[in-house]
């Protein structure tokens, strides 16, 4: 029984994804390209050389992140959409202090890490107060603080730290930045990424403080009856989804981007929601998807320039991908459904005597 | 008399589990029929086939002499037959008049001709003695007036046969009283009822015939003339019971919790408490009787932390408590069986294995370094020696509790918050919707808590549970102690005057 | 005082796209459906229109191709909430995710990459299809409008006529509050439900087509903006009634003219502080009104009918 459930759950996505590939195929065949040139070339784009999966793993990082924090808060049933704001605010505060502060080097990265998660942190800790004191619907207060959170941005880079008259920030200091690994595209921020996931994962599952966060998310009355202090899980999981998020957004920075620039973060909120809902709320299931989705948007440039298929192509297959994913757990779980398989494994026990 | 409604060989299966088999059923008009069962014997199974939210996987249903196909609500509707549903199924956001009209299909146009309407309306209530408000919300009148509602709502539609689930199950004997008034007029009028219920009581007063379901198949039908209230409730149950009797404690030790006029929104009727003393020691169970809604849910949820009262103290094990937060209590050893087991007893998307460890991974029994890191295999194992202790069946315990049997389910709860030895158990109606041998164990379980010197508070809307388990009666009505009484020979009929408000 | 008219002038025009996502979302709401996915739908309805009138040359038929695309995509949810029992929520965030993709992929499709900004005509105002030009202010407020906003304030008093009045608004909004009982009074719980969202798609593809036929002249990639989750917020704030969502998107389209109005005469303010405006006005609101909580009782809770 839990292994056909493990099972349905691992196959639901596998087979939401083989859909959307096959759409995605009859999509580029209809724009006139040969669907089977295009995957291989969005193969070679995202996998082909040792180059091109550091490439890949670099832009999985940011994805990595904000899938992560919207993992951590939906365990505790809160719907934090604001990924993107607060991974915005972390950034922004790790700016100023990389350039700002005339601190360099490894105490500079440090600290913009830890200021950019804290950052992060209480930017959502803002929804979270609405929530817990005044009953507000999470979703959209962390949505309108995502705008504010991009517009002030756009006051930074427009503004306050402008590099002249470039509409963006100047480039944080080079000893500050995050090293590469093995001379590839993909920094330390990455190896970040992995740990703040196993650290989830660690939490959640083996200590006392996640299974109580779970229990919270999965039924309040009955963590309440039960003497847990939801309110305060409720505002942890604010936090510390923020601070992931937050210190996502400083390592982008101080990993890849450098500098702030309008776009810089553009989607990765609603982008680690989806991931997040296709792993399942599995930290380690979040960051394979992340992976995943951060192959197809590198793979989909090799691809525009072999085929001449546009890369919005790979929105699309990922779009679908939630949209098949989401809609097959919840079918999987109709009563007609588990009737289905009974039905189907009868016949196999029936077959087999 | 003439036949109104006649069901043959009517089945309904649910994967490979039949709710109904082989039912015959005759329903005469002008008659009060009676279908007695315990829960889960599929009467409500029987009911939702005949007014279409179901449909039967076998047989035939005949109105009138003629077949008919029920395949919708809207089709019971039209051929008259109504239902009263136990839970009602009235719109609390729309008034009266709103939820009668409802649905509607009798009258033309597409605007609502609220003076025309009203007329009708009233002029059915009167015939039938349904005396209703027809402007207030639902959430503002009281159970039995939101009951004659639903009477009426379903004659507006044409009824002629009503079915009634459980209707006294929420109602004071005075609102019965009315209830019967009113049905009697109905049957006087040519109407047929069904009426569902498994107080014998009742049962035996108003009743025609009688038709006994147990395990979904129809066992006979009897006419009420030819029967006793013995017979029927050894043919509902399917064997001789013996009547059970507990040992009655009459000197309870020293007091574990002390309540001492403790107010919550006492203003409210159905959902507050005024003024409520009582006290439980240790080694006794108190049992709270009363109809549904006078307050006990305020009262467990206060003497368990979640409701801080307004006024009135509360002492726990003799020092007054200064704070109410629900791990309060459970710091003091109190433990919980919640009235609504899904909602506030279990994470039903958790297993049985983390259910019954819910409260207690912060002990070093099952974590160390302070809560940090989980002892798994402790857990396991302990979860295992429970499963096998308190019997629950499960295909593993790693099986999601909202898979499990209400019976199981219970079970899950017993073991968690009787396993630590507390020194208070409040229990509320523990034995809602479960069969006859789950509830045989929750009472045991109880008097076993009890005997180790656990106080208990029981909080029953079941007169008979109460007087099977407690050492003493407390009666609540609209939120005040109506009266206490001693749990060994009871004087039963005072009791039920005290529930009634008198 | 010319601030002040221009302010109220251009209020009524921002608030019109939020009365269309609300409504969509009222009727939704009110059928026990919340929708988090208006702005996918938005996004999608504002590139079908946008694209039917650079084709057609008819601002008209791109509100109608905005109305048929959003059912169209709006059908998915349905099917995904209503049939197979998804959470709304999280079905609600797919759409968010899939329709402004679908909408991005077809407007590069369409134009190539890196094409330059294609501008469509706006649809005309009453004055001038009458040919006239008023210039008091009352005349600019009552004749300077595009045929939309006199659609929206019409659609405004039918809604509320409808809910309030008829009976077949009555049985939809039991369908919203408690959907077991109004099946078993013979109300078709799902059709109405799939009405709902038929509805829903249609309002909030108008909605997304008014930014590309009547506001702006291109289509751009997020010009939707957060108004499908303000019209959320505007649905709670107006108490779920189609009065109480007309002011509440009234109050909304007042602080996006007022900051646009502010923008243009900012003194050194950065012009993005001004932005922020109706987004904090909806934190600030939504935190004001607090945690009363009203609305249909039965959103967000799947219908099964042989539940056991």
């Amino acid at each position: 029984m839990k292994n056909s459930s493990k099972l349905v759950s691992f196959l639901v996505p596998v087979i939401s994804i083989l859909l959307a590939f096959i759409i995605g195929c009859v999509i580029m065949a209809i724009l006139g390209a040969n669907p089977f040139v295009a995957l291989q070339s969005l193969w070679i784009g995202a996998f082909g050389s040792l180059r091109n999966v550091g490439t890949t793993l670099a832009r999985s990082t940011p994805l990595i992140f904000t899938g992560l924090c919207a993992c951590f808060a939906y365990r505790c049933g809160v719907f934090n959409l604001g990924g993107e704001g607060q991974f915005l605010m972390g950034s922004i505060v790790c700016c100023y202090i990389a350039t700002q502060s005339g601190i360099e080097g490894l105490p500079a990265i440090l600290l913009c890490l830890v200021a950019g998660a804290v950052a992060g942190g209480l930017w959502a800790l803002i929804a979270g107060l609405l929530k817990v004191y005044r009953g507000q619907n999470e979703m959209i207060i962390t949505i309108m603080l995502n705008y504010v959170a991009t517009l002030f941005m756009g006051v930074v880079y427009t503004n306050w730290l402008r590099d002249g008259s470039v509409p963006q920030t100047v480039s944080v200091p080079d000893s500050t930045k995050l090293s590469r690994l093995f001379g590839l595209r993909v920094t330390t921020a990455f190896v970040l990424a992995l740990v703040a996931g196993l650290l989830v994962y660690y939490f959640l599952f083996y200590t006392s403080k996640g299974f109580q966060l779970r229990a919270v998310g999965l039924n309040m009355t009955a963590a309440q009856f039960n003497g847990f202090a939801v309110k305060r899980y409720i505002l942890m999981s604010f936090i510390v989804s923020g601070a992931i998020a937050g210190l996502g957004g400083s390592a982008e920075l101080l990993g890849t981007q450098f500098r702030l620039i309008n776009g810089f973060g553009s989607g990765y909120g609603f982008d680690g929601v989806a991931m997040a809902l296709i792993g399942q709320l599995h930290p380690l299931a979040t960051i394979v998807v992340a992976i995943f989705f951060a192959a197809l948007r590198v793979g989909s440039t090799t691809m525009q320039a072999a085929t001449g298929v546009p890369t919005s192509v790979s929105d699309i297959i990922q779009a679908l991908v939630i949209v098949f994913t989401v809609a097959g757990l919840a079918m999987v779980k109709l009563p007609q459904f588990k009737a289905f398989l009974g039905r189907l494994t009868d016949k196999k026990q029936k077959e087999a005597a | 008399m003439d036949e109104f409604l006649r069901m043959e060989h009517v089945s309904k299966r649910f994967g490979d589990f039949y709710a109904n088999r082989d039912i015959n059923l005759s329903i005469r008009k002008g008659e009060v029929h009676t279908l007695l069962g315990e829960n889960g014997a599929g009467k409500s199974t029987l009911m939702n086939v005949l007014i279409g939210l179901y449909q039967p996987t076998e047989g035939t249903i005949y109105l009138n002499g003629k077949a008919v196909r029920i395949d919708s609500p809207a089709q019971a509707v039209k051929l008259g037959i109504g239902m009263v549903h136990q839970h009602f199924m009235l719109v609390e956001a729309m008034t009266v008049f709103e939820n009668i009209i409802l649905g509607d299909r009798n009258t033309k146009g597409i605007f609502i001709d609220k003076e025309a309407r009203k007329k009708e309306i009233l002029e059915l209530a009167e015939r039938y003695g349904l005396d209703v408000e027809l402007d207030k919300p639902i959430t503002e009148i009281a159970v039995g007036a939101q009951q004659r509602v639903e009477i009426l709502k379903a004659l507006y539609r044409g009824a002629e046969l009503l079915i009634l689930d459980e209707p006294s199950a929420a109602l004071t004997d005075i609102e019965v009283e009315g209830l019967f008034k009113i049905m009697k007029k109905l049957t006087e009028e040519g109407k047929s009822i069904i009426f569902i219920s498994h107080k014998m009581r009742e049962v035996l007063r108003i009743s025609d015939r009688i038709t006994i379901l147990r395990a979904g198949e129809v066992i006979t039908t009897l006419e009420r003339s030819e029967t006793d209230g013995q017979e029927l409730a050894n043919l509902m149950i399917g064997r001789e019971l013996a009547p059970s009797h507990y040992g009655k404690v009459e000197e309870p030790g020293s007091p574990v919790i002390q309540l001492r006029g403790v107010d919550y929104h006492k203003e409210s009727k159905h959902n507050g408490l005024n003024g409520v003393s009582l006290t439980v020691g240790r080694g006794e169970i108190v049992g709270i009787a009363g109809v549904d809604g006078n307050g006990q849910s305020q009262l467990a949820q206060v003497v368990t932390g979640v409701l801080t009262p307004d006024a009135g103290e509360v002492d726990m094990k003799g020092s007054k408590v200064a704070q109410f937060t629900p791990n309060g209590f459970i710091l003091e050893n109190v433990s919980h069986i919640p009235e609504d087991r899904n909602k506030m007893g279990l994470i039903g998307n958790m297993s049985v294995k983390d259910n019954i460890v819910l409260k207690s991974t912060d002990s070093p029994e099952f974590s160390s370094a302070k809560g940090y890191h989980l002892k798994k295999k402790a857990i396991r194992d302990y979860a295992l020696k429970m499963q096998e202790k308190y019997d629950i069946r499960c295909t593993s315990i790693e099986q999601e509790t909202r898979n499990l049997s209400g019976g199981n389910q219970q079970k899950v709860i017993l073991a968690r918050e009787l396993e630590g030895h507390p020194d208070l158990l409040v229990a509320v109606h523990p034995t809602r919707g479960l069969d006859i041998g789950a509830t045989r164990f929750v009472h045991d379980t109880m008097i076993e808590a009890r005997d180790k010197g656990c106080g208990v508070l029981l909080i029953s809307a079941d007169f008979d549970e109460i007087l099977e388990v407690s050492d003493r009666i407390v009666v609540m009505f609209e939120g005040q102690v109506m009266g206490v009484f001693s749990g060994k020979n009871p004087p039963i009929e005072e009791v039920s005057l005290a529930m009634a408000g008198k | 005082m010319e601030f002040a008219m221009n302010v109220i002038l251009s209020s009524v025009r921002m608030a019109t796209p939020l009365i269309f996502l609300a409504l969509a979302e009222l009727y939704s709401q009110r059928a026990g459906l919340v929708h988090i996915g208006l702005e996918g739908l938005a996004a999608i309805g504002s590139l079908s229109g946008f694209l039917v009138s650079l084709i057609t040359g008819s601002p008209l038929l791109g509100v109608a191709a905005g109305a048929a695309v959003g059912i169209l995509v709006n059908m998915i949810y349905a099917y995904a909430t209503i049939n197979l029992c998804a959470e709304q929520i999280v079905y609600g965030m797919a759409i968010n995710i899939f329709a402004p993709a679908l909408a991005a992929f077809i407007y590069r499709v369409y134009f190539g990459a890196g094409s330059e900004l294609v501008q469509v005509g706006l649809m005309n105002s009453l004055a001038s299809m009458l040919g006239v030009t008023p210039t008091s202010f009352i005349g600019k407020l009552f004749l300077e409008q595009t045929p939309m906003v006199y659609l929206a304030y019409a659609l405004v008093i039918f809604t509320a006529i409808y809910f309030n009045k008829t009976k077949s608004g009555l049985n939809y909004k039991a369908v919203g509050e408690y959907p077991k009982a109004a099946a078993t009074l013979g109300i078709n719980v799902v059709g109405v439900k799939y009405v709902a969202c038929v509805i829903c798609g249609a309002l909030a593809g108008m909605g997304g087509a008014y930014l590309t036929t009547c506001y702006t002249t291109t289509y751009t990639d997020g010009n939707v903006a957060g108004r499908g989750f303000i019209a959320l917020a505007a649905v709670i704030f107006g108490r779920w009634s189609a009065g109480g969502v007309l002011l509440a998107c009234l109050f909304f389209g007042f602080c996006d003219a007022l900051q646009i109005r502010l923008q243009v005469s900012s003194y050194g303010v950065p012009y993005q502080f001004f932005q922020m405006i109706p987004y904090i006005a909806t934190v600030v609101v939504l935190a004001v009104i607090g945690m009363k909580k009203a609305g249909p009782k039965g959103v967000g809770k799947p219908y099964l009918r042989e539940e056991r």
